[in-house]
This record gives structure tokens, sequence and C-alpha cells, in this order.
């Protein structure tokens, strides 16, 4: 199997943008191609969850792909409910890895600011068991069962969740290209709106435009994927045994450990799928990064600060730095990128070993990507 | 005796699924027909002030696991008194399942009704008891 590298990586600003879902698409594609100085790639695979209903328009890789002057270049749409971009960069890396191309651009973007937000929550909702959605079950609805959960069955306090929140917006004031980019006060967490018993507002990330890309390529560079996998799980929650954990993530994690020959003591730096606030702790203890029952003292502790022990989400996670969809996965793996590079700016952390973990629908279809640098 | 409730069995690993599915969702295995007894213990719950459209405002949603072995999700008319492991009795009304607190002298009861006391006149109080709960909370969600 040929080793895959990243060659390059760009982003646009992720919030409200004015721009259209191809544009904002072309500005991450072409920020990344350039910084691979790559002209055009052999290979084309684009990330978004729901086109058709946000913006209506189908047949997107095809779109993409003209619109940018690529019509020559081969491209496909891969879609996991919003773990798409983590979907996107396993096929680019499976390509390479096969030796069927030697450089492909992964692209994934997402528009939903133009929309009131009950339609965009139930267009995502759409991503839940049928069942389940006729009575009443939305992302937060099925996130505060499991909050209640974890605090019950863990011992897990609302203070250790909403630190999170405050730690990721502290983070994401940070990050220039994050959707907030002001810090919050955990009494302001606290404080914020109830949306689905106990989970408040500022728990949940926000309705973000927005699209993240990578260049990966068969030449050797500085840092590489060491290791991918995926984790899946029923699409019902209630077929599953425990609220708690996710099987999609440990398995997911599970698989990118086997391939990289190393685990979780390793790395130093990761982007979780922090959709709800609780999601980052839960991520925490399957991914194995923290162990079982310690993530919310460690949170509070400032273990994953960015001057913590492990730091978590520097760039803001989709708490702060945004969630369109299917840019994030690929934007987590962006950020991990820079960090290991050293491109990381005022949110820069020591690191050589980070990975990104991506959550698909209510953790249906998992993605764990690691990345090292290598030279 | 109390509602039962249709549900679906593995044969290859057992496991228990509400409402009926043709197939495990962990084996290409068909499902096997069984009916479950509507008690069970509260998993989570949650409410909704803003819940989805064409739903009641305040939603209150819990994933309650029956003692037969599936997790079923169920309305409710309020969550007071409601904990993680709650013991409570699930009923379908116009083909939606409500989750009803189970009180110390309905837990009573459906003891000694499980350990062998005829008690269908029990089993009774306690289904009117979840129906007139129900009934009150007049027409629900469309
Ligand atoms: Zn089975």
């Amino acid at each position: 199997m040929t080793e895959v590298w990243i060659a390059g990586a760009g982003m646009t600003r992720f919030g409200k943008r004015q721009e259209s879902l191809p544009d904002l698409v072309a500005e991450a594609a072409r920020a990344a191609l350039g910084a691979a100085q790559l002209e055009a790639p052999e290979a084309i695979v684009v990330a978004a969850m729901n086109p058709e209903e946000f913006i209506g328009e189908g047949n997107f890789a095809s779109q993409v792909a003209t619109h940018m002057g690529y019509a020559h270049v081969p491209a496909l749409r891969v879609e996991t409910a919003t773990s798409s971009g983590g979907a996107a960069v396993y096929v680019g890396f499976a390509a390479v890895a096969a030796g069927l191309h030697r450089s492909v651009l992964v692209v994934g973007g997402e528009k939903m600011t133009h929309l009131p937000t009950p339609r965009v929550s139930e267009l995502i909702g759409r991503s839940i068991d049928p069942h389940e959605r006729s009575y009443g079950a939305t992302m937060p609805a099925l996130a505060g069962l499991i909050t209640r959960a974890l605090i019950a069955r863990t011992g897990v306090t609302l203070k250790e969740i909403s630190q999170v929140a405050v730690k990721n917006h502290a983070n994401g004031a940070r990050n220039p290209y994050a959707h907030f980019q002001e810090p919050v006060s955990l009494d302001a967490v606290l404080e914020s709106r109830v949306v689905a018993d106990p989970l408040r507002l500022y728990h949940c990330c926000p309705i973000s435009d927005g699209a993240a890309a990578l260049v990966l390529t068969a030449d050797p560079g500085s840092v590489r994927i060491a290791g991918i996998g995926q984790g899946t799980d029923t699409l019902a929650v209630r077929y599953r045994g425990s609220l708690v954990s996710f099987r999609a993530t440990q398995e997911a994690a599970r698989a990118a450990y086997r391939r990289a020959g190393f685990g979780p003591e390793r790395v130093e730096v990761a982007e979780v799928h922090d959709a709800f606030a609780p999601f980052e702790l839960i991520a925490l203890e399957d991914l194995g990064l923290v162990p079982p029952g310690k993530a919310g003292r460690a949170t509070l502790a400032g273990e994953t600060a960015l001057d913590g022990r492990l730091p978590i989400n520097p760039s803001g996670g989709l708490k702060a730095r945004g969630h369109p969809l299917a840019a994030t996965g690929i934007a987590q793996i962006v950020e991990v990128f820079w960090q290991l590079m050293g491109e990381a700016g005022g949110r820069q952390v020591p690191a050589r070993v980070g990975l990104a973990h991506s959550i698909g629908g209510l953790a249906t279809n998992n993605w764990v990507t690691l990345l090292e640098r290598v030279r | 005796m109390t509602d039962l409730i249709p549900a679906s069995k593995c044969p290859r690993c057992g496991r228990v699924v509400a409402p009926p599915i043709p197939f495990c969702p962990d084996h290409p295995a068909a499902m096997e027909p069984v009916s479950i007894d509507g008690y069970g213990e509260v998993v989570s719950f949650t409410t909704l002030h803003s819940p989805p459209a064409g739903f009641r405002s305040p939603l209150h949603l819990a994933l309650v696991a029956l003692d037969g072995g599936a997790r079923l999700f169920c309305h409710g008319a309020e969550t007071k008194g409601i904990r993680v492991g709650s013991r409570v009795a699930v009923e379908e009304v116009g083909q939606v399942y409500y989750f009803s607190h189970l009180g110390v002298l309905d837990r009573a009861r459906l003891f000694w009704r499980r350990a062998g006391d005829r008690g269908e006149t029990v089993a009774a109080i306690v289904k009117s008891a979840v129906k007139r709960v129900w009934r009150r909370g007049g027409d629900q969600d469309t």
C-alpha cells in the first residue's frame, strides 16, 4: 500500500457567508492546491451532506469540478451525514493508497444559514431513525437524552460539560477561520436557554456556512496519514445498549490505531466532534485519550486546554469554529495538519501526532484519522 | 392483564426490539414476533420547549428499557418525579406509546401480581390510572 501524505490544506472562514456553496468550495480548494503548489489534481472527492435540500443543487461533484475549471478531472461525491468530510478523506486516502491516483483533492462544504433554523434542524434530523423522528426526536433531543444519561450514569456534572464550551470558545477566539471568535463565561453557558433539558443553547454548535479542502498525494512530504478508520452503529438509538459511549467512535479509533501501528498514548493534539458539548467528553474516553470516567474532571482541570497536557479542539471545535456539516470532517484534519506543521498561529501547540474524530448522524457512521509529522 | 407490546426477537443473538422489524440490526436474520409487558425503567428523558412542527410544546420524551428487553421511545404528560432508573408503565394510546410513573403502591401491586397473585383487578387499576393520565393529556401530536 502506498503511503499517503498531505501536500496542502485550506479552508474558508466559517460562519454566515454570502457566497454560493460552489464559490466557498472553490475558495477552500484553491487555498489547498496553492499550498500544495499543484495546478490540477488527478481526481476530486467532494463531500456535501445535502446540497439537494439546502441549496437545491444536485450532481454536485460535476458542478463543483466544472465551477473550478476541472471538468476534465474525475470527480465523485461522498456522503455519511454529518461526517461526510471524514468519509471523503477516506475515499481520497484509499485512491492514493491503492495507487489509482498520485494526487487527490478532497473538498467539502455546506451552505445552511440562508434557511430558517427549524428547516435546518429538520434537514439535519433526517439522519435520525424514522420511527424515533415520528416521536419528535431531533438531534438536540437525542443529545439531551444522552446528556441526562451521562450525568446520571457517570457522575459528570453540568459544570464540567459547560467547561467544554468555555474552552472551545476561548480557542475559537484565537482562530481567524472560526465562526465565533469571542470567549464565553461559564455562567453564560449555564444560564443560556434550555434547548433539550438538561442541554442548553451554548452546549450546541451553531449553524454555519463554509468549506475545507486537503490535497492528498503519494509524493512523500512532512505529514502522513498514519491511520484512518470507520466505525458504525445502528441508525436507531433505541437499539443500542448504552447512551453514554459511542460504539462507532470506539470501532473507528480501533481501526485507525491498528493501521497506524500506535495507540492513543502518542496523540498530542486532537480535534473531536463536539456538536454538543457532552460529546467531547464521551469522545475523549471512547478514543482512549482519557481514562474512563475522567473526561469531565480533566476538562475542568484544564488538561484539554490550549496550554494543557492534551489540547483538544485548538481550532474551537464545532462549537466555536462552526459546523458546516460536510466541511467539518475535513476542517478538523486541516487544523491538525496546520498544528503539526507549526502553522496554527496564535493557537499553536507543540505536537507531532494528531487525531481527528468526526461523528455522522447520531454516531451511526464515525471516522477517526491519525496524522503524523515524520520530517 | 396489562397491554402487551408487539416486538421482534432475533433467533441468533436474542436481541429484542420494538416496534417489530423484519431483520436484526446486527444479523441478516429474520426476526421472530414476540409480545412483551409494558413495564420498564427510564433510560433517559428530556423536554423540548421548541419541538419540531406538528408536536405540542412542551414535548416530554423518554427512552424506556422494557423488562422484556426492548427499548422504546415514549411520550409523557410530564416528567415530574421521573428520574433515570424510575419504574414506569408504557401504554399505547392512538398508536403512540406513553410512559407514566409507577408509584410505590403500583410497584407493590405489580410485585404481588408477579409473585403469583391473580392480580387482574390490580393490573386493571394500574392500567386505568395510566389511561386517565393520557386522556387528560388530550389529543397529542399529529
Ligand atoms: Zn441478531
